[in-house]
């Protein structure tokens, strides 16, 4: 069964290929969250954003209070989809899926909360979005919309079939803001072990590429 | 081309979110010129966001969309032309102006010189400092305390492990025993994060640092 539908998906994706370039073609592979976003973009579009906000504000509530900001949660859901209005309009769909654009948003005003709490904007040389990129703003990047969505598709099927023990280790590290070896301390295991679940894991989802030192 | 890059667990954390500023800046510099490694973060980026959606949800206060309204109604609209010019300068810049050369550097060992940067990261615990070896310099043999992290800004540098050319990226620990030098051209400039906060001790404060220890 599993290899039938291998084989199925990869039949399908061969022809698109080679037709990459064409516009028609790569209109039809956004996916609906996408679409909104661009309408958003390009003419401030109050349904899609409304449906955006139905979509995405209960994900990024449970985010921010996971992430220890459960006073703030609301905030955090505001900031965000200010920041998403105001930045629409760079909003490439060829270089980031909506759902990973919008969590990189999230993740920068979480981090800029927290910052913000902790000290004044004037101790601040540095904004957040100087150290932590929105995909998608470097404009010299070519575009490689085939080559993503072919990963985001990659990722969310090879995640089903991940051990529970590896989802575990990478929820704690993208949820609860926490470092491989706060995740070892918390979970009473070597930090080793945490490591080789996470590359197991990544290992899976093809994620990692390349490492210097594996 | 930079060779030496990022370990996947460090970009991770990064995609997260969760490493300190100079860890982040690190990261970033690197980043900024390694499309490899950029694609790398794309995909953990989009791991982020399924993971977020695969968690359990909340409902928001019904006033929420109505106050989000009513702030985008007053704030400026969506505004290209100030996002792009947010970016024009680099987090480099920001932190140190234009000429690293004309940087108040504090020459050390014969051919070292150092700056410690850490006050221009407010509230956090590790050492950022940067560090200049000059062309065709040495500098000792030495080992490391605690993790460092280390990307070349300016110039390059070689030890027992190889090249290290700029925008390269380097994680030296207690293991590593190196004696760096400097290729002959440019002044090799690094800037380090020191992970383990380390007391310092009068004359040992020289001692801190990836060229010298």
């Amino acid at each position: 069964m599993m290899q039938t539908n291998s084989m199925q998906a990869t039949a399908k994706e061969r022809p698109v290929s080679t037709l990459e370039h064409t516009s028609a073609r790569s209109e039809g592979r956004k996916d609906q969250w996408s679409q909104m976003l661009v309408k958003v973009g390009k003419s401030q579009d109050r349904q899609a954003y409304h449906a955006l906000f139905q979509h995405f504000a209960p994900q990024l509530k449970y985010y921010a209070m996971a992430n220890g900001l459960a006073s703030h949660a609301e905030e955090l859901v505001q900031e965000v989809f200010v920041s998403i209005w105001r930045r629409s309009c760079l909003y490439d769909w060829r270089k980031a899926a909506a759902s990973t654009w919008i969590f990189t948003i999230a993740r920068n005003q979480r981090i800029d909360m927290l910052r913000k709490m902790q000290r004044t904007s004037a101790e601040m040389p540095i904004e957040t979005e100087d150290l932590w990129q929105i995909p998608g703003d470097n404009e010299n990047e070519p575009v490689t919309s085939l080559h993503r969505l072919m990963s985001e598709r990659r990722i969310r099927e090879s995640l089903k079939h991940l051990p529970e023990e590896q989802t575990t280790v990478i929820a704690k590290v993208y949820m609860e803001n926490k470092s491989h070896q706060m995740v070892a301390n918390e979970l009473n295991i070597p930090l080793g072990t945490v490591k080789s679940r996470v590359r197991l894991a990544l290992n899976k989802l093809k994620v990692i590429l390349q490492d210097q030192n594996p | 081309m930079t060779q030496h890059h990022p370990d996947s667990f460090s970009l991770m954390e990064y995609s997260a979110g969760n490493l300190t500023e100079p860890h982040a800046l690190c990261i970033r510099l690197h980043l900024d010129q390694c499309s490899h490694c950029r694609s790398r973060v794309d995909m953990l980026d989009s791991l982020g966001a399924i993971m977020m959606e695969q968690q359990p949800q909340v409902s928001v206060a019904d006033t929420t969309f109505d106050s989000i309204l009513a702030r985008i109604d007053e704030g400026p609209g969506p505004d290209q032309v100030e996002a792009q010019q947010r970016r024009s300068v680099g987090p480099l810049q920001k932190l140190l102006g234009n000429d690293l050369d004309s940087l108040p550097w504090k020459r050390q060992l014969g051919d070292v010189s150092v700056l410690d940067i850490s006050d221009r990261f407010p509230g956090q615990t590790e050492q950022v400092v940067l560090q200049k070896l000059t062309a065709g310099g040495k500098a000792p043999t030495h080992t490391h305390r605690g993790e460092e992290t280390t990307i070349v800004l300016q110039g390059a540098f070689a030890d027992n492990k190889g090249i290290f050319n700029q925008w390269d990226f380097v994680v030296l620990n207690q293991q590593d025993e190196h004696k760096p030098i400097a290729l002959e051209g440019d002044d090799c400039i690094t800037l380090s994060v020191l992970s383990a906060p380390v007391k310092l001790t009068g004359t040992f404060t020289r001692l801190l640092n990836p060229f010298i220890r």
